[in-house]
């Protein structure tokens, strides 16, 4: 009884032994080919813009998944290869005027209190667009929403046109022409 | 706003305005929010006729407690407000610009075309210095300056007082 078992035991350590093996031999080609990819993708994401690269990245990298297993490990076995270091931050894009302006005319046809004709650049709040101060609030309330910063109320109570808006952000936010 | 007094006006649009912010701190959702926005606009709006100053100060009082008991313990503040996460956090790194006559040259040669602009800049300045000197005395009142705002240019031809502080100010997200 205790001979079969230790039997067994010995039986199954030398069974996990080459088992630990394979999988060892199995991870380090994931790792290898995990790498290479990156390579590839740091190489795609260097040259192509970031957003259409993602897909073609992935495509090329199930593509070398399928077409080269012996590759990565043939490169392995050859001369060294390069990891390539990245930093990237993340942050949002970056204000252009055209993009504040589009955004702010987006929100204020959005409120259900002005006619979307009627709205242009230069159309007052009270005089032209018949709103109240309490709605002015609101408008100001919505685009800090929108932009992400608060808006002081001394400054806010000036604001009133859209193309007001617009100049008060680029200021606050440092975008030139 | 020139005076150092809030007027009526202001002082409800002011609440208005928190007590809004204040809502949405508790009403996560963004439906249920609006539908509080509402009723709150509801409110304002059915008094907002009130010609009789005393009574309306009165609301406005009534209005501040009402907005005292029942404000959020940490209402949402955006990053850049004060008491937001990064209010204040690149000041830091905000460097004023006469760091820049200090550079040595060989770090000055790397930008060639800008420090030779910023020469004629420089010129600029001294040449309107007295010109902007003289508007501000002129300008202010015996006691003292009544608020912080500086005065627009006056003749034709002219830059207006205290521009280079204002044109050579640190970027909001210094690089």
């Amino acid at each position: 009884m205790e001979d079969s078992v230790s039997r067994m035991r010995s039986g199954s350590l030398v069974h996990c032994g080459s088992g630990l093996r394979n999988m060892a031999a199995r991870i380090i080609a994931r790792c290898v080919r995990s790498l290479n990819h990156r390579a590839v993708c740091l190489n795609s994401i260097n040259t192509a813009a970031t957003l259409t690269a993602a897909p073609l990245t992935h495509g090329r990298t199930f593509s070398q998944l399928t077409n080269g297993h012996k590759s990565p490990l043939a490169q392995i076995s050859g001369s060294s290869f390069q990891v390539f270091q990245w930093r990237q931050y993340g942050d949002l894009p970056p204000l252009t005027l055209e993009t504040i302006h589009d955004r702010v005319l987006y929100v204020l046809k959005l409120y259900d209190k002005i006619t979307p004709e009627k709205l242009q650049a230069t159309s007052h709040f009270m005089k032209d667009l018949g709103l109240d101060s309490l709605d002015q609030v609101e408008i100001i309330m919505a685009m800090e929403d929108e932009f992400g910063f608060e808006i002081p109320d001394a400054d806010a109570e000036k604001l009133m046109t859209p193309q007001e808006i617009v100049q008060y952000i680029a200021d606050k936010k440092d975008v030139y022409e | 706003m020139a005076a150092a007094y809030l007027t009526h006006h202001q002082k409800v649009l002011r609440l208005y305005k928190k007590s809004l912010r204040h809502i949405e701190s508790w009403c996560i959702f963004r439906d249920k929010y609006r539908f509080y926005a509402c009723l709150l606009r509801a409110r304002f709006d059915e008094n907002k006729h009130e010609k009789d100053m005393m009574k309306a100060t009165m609301m406005l009082k009534a209005g501040e407690e009402e907005f005292w008991a029942n404000q959020h313990p940490q209402p949402y503040l955006f990053p850049d407000s004060p008491g937001g996460t990064s209010y204040e956090r690149y000041e830091c790194y905000k460097a004023p610009e006469w760091c820049l006559d200090h550079w040595h040259p060989s770090e000055k040669a790397m930008y060639p075309d800008y420090f030779a602009k910023r020469e004629q800049w420089k010129k600029l300045r001294v040449q309107s210095w007295d010109r902007e000197v003289q508007q501000l005395q002129i300008e202010t009142p015996a006691d003292g300056p009544k608020s912080e705002a500086l005065p627009p240019a006056r003749k034709e031809g002219d830059l207006p007082p205290l521009w280079w502080q204002f044109v050579t100010r640190p970027r909001e997200r210094p690089m």
